[in-house]
């Protein structure tokens, strides 16, 4: 066994380290000016989308959300729970979206936000932790360990912190896994040293405690104390969000508020990943209805991206792409207590300057009762695909299978090119 | 400092201490002092005859961290654990975290979280609820320090392995190849074998189940696939169904026994104990001495820690953040809080956020153990608040601390900032530090190492916590 397989990564080869020769060179200062004089360290060279992954934890059931109405088998098979015609917004001739998604149709309208449906894994998987370890490994039949955001941050050149960021925890994100430099974040402002004080300048004697020491020790340390500069001027400059953005007083409000921080700051991100959790209804999923289950979260989830979007403004969009992902769908059929069991098959939302909106994207495999898979809604496109089709359309990766190894990218016609 | 090595002290006793256990205490080193390197190793290989009366302590506190599986499944229907809970496996993590900080067989210890590593069934994940705090019980503590083969061979008989790797599912009809294939890549000889080897072993291992009714391990005859098998050079006809679970345990002694197996474990033995990039001619010694002991790990220890390549490592190893927690309070030498958990909820919770929790680690192929691995500035920002919040008391806020951190760890108040920065540093990281560092350190206080140090200073009041923190923070206790 070899290093590399005991680290599980590859070499740590592809820093590049802007941040270890800029905090060297600032080791002998003091606090206040190692914060101010640290200039983000940008790769200005990136001329992609920023990849923004919302992951809906629990498994989302996709056909709550973007409702298959010209499919009489969902009707059939959801008596209780069903999102009836005449509640439907954004409708086209076959789908409808949940009445909760109300915030984010204007995006719908203007063709910023889409969705593609039958979307999901390989093989099924119904297992919430090793279907969640396979989605964001993303590399099944090899022996890759690493995320799959990591080996695309990775083949964009990520040298710094703070190009590839995970926001509303500490905890290094799974998808992330991997030798490219990334952050954990609570939030931005959290982001700093206890007991950090002008007159006590903790990270500047951390840095000559490293200063000189040998590379594996002092390049984490220089990383560090560049990413604490950088959050400490992100938040000495303030934020306030464009435009009137309300974003709700949730966790993923805050994650995508920082997120359009970030994006607005230019600190070089590459892609960032936000968590949602609770989506795994077994039971009492609610009728599309206010202090319903489902309803209420999905009016969260909406409230919040059509928060990030306007935010952003047209000018920001143009340079992100988001995408929703969940572990699983959930089956078609209503179990005994109004909720629905793990599935397969799932929808995935789509937000961005260069999305194809309003829309669904994707090959409907249909739901009666020989279309599906075990009970579950088909897989007609695989999501390493979509999202290859995002990389190579959106963010100049045109060898996707780097990424996804032996995948080809979709051609759904989903974004159009930069 | 050009070297790792010139930032520790070059005691090959301390050496000994910060990678035989999770870090030297004051009372561990006056310990392997009094004994010297053999006798404390032995003493450690013989786990069961150390007192260990503070550990037993806390774990007392935990005691569903100790139920079998039936004992779990009694409490879910007498209605005191919710089925699917996970409140035995928090409770088996902080028992876990107790015994790394507080147990007096620390070897027994860091070698428990070696094997659960190695053989990873996720501490806490859903489907393990009612068996995992039972396969740290009944599998990896009777075999951590015992032949390899038999650890192997209770793993496979375990539910909360054979559920983890999905082999309970695995039928003669359907075989599943999950823990087939983990068995060989994983827990034995590594990559180089064959797809036709996965396919084989998987047959072979269908059989080994779980019960539905009680959640114990079964073997059930009627799942196996018979049928001659091969894989890796062993062959066995398997003709008939009953002797199937006979026929896989032959298997698993016979991976136990391979060379890979024995290089694979050599080196990650080297990797935890020596270092990242481990030397070969070690790794071939161990291998060998594992193999003519017939797979017993007491043996291959004692020729690592008395072999030339490890005295010659010093700095070759960085702590991970696990270790790095741990050590941190046995550096510190606080004692548990007197009564209740709070303090290792909070802990727990600490090495948690900073991405390591004790077996909590979701692929089955454990924990990395190597610094590139862990070189995060999250990660770096977590331990460096976690070791001002812990010193200073502040959380966990119920450890018990001296009375004067100032007396504990400097004496008497000395007379410069340089004499204490000295003397803290002798107390903490076994050695005082280099002159620009402790000049960097007086610097925090806006002072040079010259300057008076007087009794109603901050640096020996309210601000001395940050000086201990500084210390921790540093390359000089980041090394292991």
């Amino acid at each position: 066994m070899s290093v590399v397989e005991a680290c599980g990564c590859a070499p740590v080869t592809r820093r590049k380290l802007l941040a270890a020769g800029a905090a060297g060179v600032f080791a002998g200062l003091v606090g206040d000016q190692l914060a101010t004089q640290l200039a983000f360290a940008a790769d200005s060279s990136y001329a992609g989308d920023v990849l923004v992954l919302l992951s809906l934890r629990g498994g989302f059931d996709g056909l709550s959300a973007v409702v298959p109405a010209g499919d009489p088998g969902y009707y059939a098979a959801r008596p209780g729970i069903a999102v009836p015609k005449s509640q439907l917004i954004g409708r086209g001739t076959y789908f409808g979206l949940n009445p909760a998604l109300a915030p984010l149709l204007p995006f719908w309208k203007a063709g910023t936000l889409g969705a593609v449906h039958a979307v999901g894994q390989p093989a099924p998987n119904r297992s919430h932790f090793s279907a969640m370890e396979e989605l964001e490994r993303a590399a099944p039949g090899t022996t890759l360990r690493t995320g799959w955001l990591d080996r695309m941050t990775g083949r964009l050149g990520a040298d710094h912190p703070f190009d590839a960021v995970s926001v509303g925890s500490a905890r290094p994100a799974r998808v992330l896994a991997g030798p490219a430099p990334s952050l954990g974040l609570t939030s931005i402002d959290d982001f700093k040293l206890s007991g950090e004080d002008p007159k006590r300048p903790m990270a500047a004697t951390m840095a000559a405690l490293y200063a000189g020491a040998p590379d594996a020790l002092a390049q984490t340390t220089a990383m560090t104390t560049g990413a604490l500069a950088t959050a400490g001027q992100l938040k000495a400059a303030g934020y306030q969000p464009a435009d009137g953005a309300a974003y709700p007083d949730t966790e993923l409000g805050a994650a995508l508020r920082d997120v359009a921080r970030l994006i607005k700051a230019d600190v070089g991100l590459l892609s960032a990943t936000v968590d949602s959790g609770d989506w795994d209804m077994h039971e009492n999923l609610g009728a599309a209805a206010p202090g319903k289950k489902m309803y209420d979260h999905l009016a969260d989830l909406a409230k919040a991206l059509a928060a990030f979007a306007t935010d952003l403004g047209p000018a920001g969009l143009g340079r992100v792409t988001l995408v929703t992902i969940s572990e699983f769908g959930r089956r078609v059929g209503q179990n005994g207590s109004g909720g629905l069991d793990h599935g397969y098959g799932n929808a995935m939302l789509v937000l961005g300057g260069g999305v194809r909106g309003g829309t669904v994207h994707g090959r409907w495999p249909g739901l009666a009762a020989a279309q599906l898979v075990d009970g579950d809604l088909a897989v007609t496109t695989d999501y390493r695909a979509v999202i290859g089709e995002i990389l190579r359309a959106r963010c100049g990766i045109s060898d996707v299978a780097s990424v996804f190894p032996g995948v080809r990218p979709s051609s759904l016609g989903l974004v159009s090119a930069r | 400092m050009t070297a790792t090595a010139d930032f520790l002290p070059g005691d090959p006793l301390l050496h000994l201490l910060r990678r035989a256990t999770y870090g030297p205490t004051p009372e561990s080193t006056a310990e392997i002092r009094r004994l010297g390197a053999p006798a404390w190793l032995e003493r450690q290989l013989k786990p069961a005859a150390i007192a260990d009366p503070v550990a037993d302590d806390l774990v007392a506190r935990l005691p569903l961290s100790r139920l079998t599986i039936d004992g779990v499944r009694a409490k879910v229907r007498s209605g005191a654990l919710k089925m699917y809970g996970w409140d035995t496996m928090y409770e088996l993590g902080c028992a876990t975290l107790a015994r790394s900080i507080w147990s007096e067989r620390q070897l027994f210890e860091v070698m428990v979280d070696f094997w659960s590593n190695h053989l990873n069934v996720t501490n806490p994940s859903g489907d393990v609820w009612d068996s995992r705090q039972d396969y740290d019980r009944s599998v990896i503590r009777p075999y951590a320090l015992g032949r390899f083969a038999d650890l192997l061979k209770a793993s496979a008989r375990h539910p909360a392995m054979l559920t983890y790797l999905d082999n309970r599912f695995s039928s003669k009809a359907a075989p599943n190849e999950n823990y087939g294939r983990e068995l060989l890549e994983l827990h034995t000889v590594g990559l180089g074998y064959a797809e036709s080897d996965v396919k084989n072993a998987a047959r072979l291992l269908t059989g080994l189940t779980v019960s539905w009714d009680d959640g114990r391990y079964r073997y059930d005859a009627g799942r196996h696939a018979t049928g001659a098998v091969k894989v890796l050079g062993f062959r066995h006809t398997n003709t008939s169904a009953k002797g199937g679970e006979a026929a896989a345990l032959a298997l698993l002694d016979h991976l136990a026994l391979h060379p890979a197996t024995a290089r694979r474990i050599a080196t990650k033995l080297c990797v935890r104990f020596v270092a990242d990039d481990p030397p070969p001619a070690l790794v071939t010694r161990l291998a060998q001495v594992y193999l003519d002991n017939r797979t017993a790990i007491a043996p291959v220890l004692r020729a690592l820690f008395g072999s030339a390549e490890f005295a010659a490592s010093v700095g070759a190893k960085t702590r991970t953040p696990l270790e790095d927690i741990v050590a941190t309070v046995r550096t510190l030498g606080y004692a548990p809080e007197k009564s209740g958990t709070q303090a290792l909820k909070a802990l727990y919770w600490i090495t948690e956020s900073a991405g390591q929790a004790p077996m909590a680690w979701a692929p089955p192929n454990g924990y990395p153990d190597v610094a590139a691995a862990w070189a995060s500035p999250s990660g770096q920002v977590v331990r460096w608040n976690a070791h001002l919040n812990i010193a200073a008391g502040w959380w966990p806020s119920t450890l018990q601390r001296p009375a004067s951190l100032v007396t504990a760890f400097a004496g008497t108040v000395p007379a410069t900032y340089g004499a204490l920065i000295d003397a803290v540093a002798l107390r903490l990281v076994g050695r005082t530090l280099a002159p620009a560092h402790t000049t960097a350190i007086a610097a925090y206080y806006g002072r040079t190492p010259a300057s008076a140090l007087k009794a109603n200073d901050a640096a020996v009041g309210w601000a001395f916590p940050y000086l201990v923190a500084l210390l921790l923070n540093s390359p000089y206790f980041a090394l292991r």
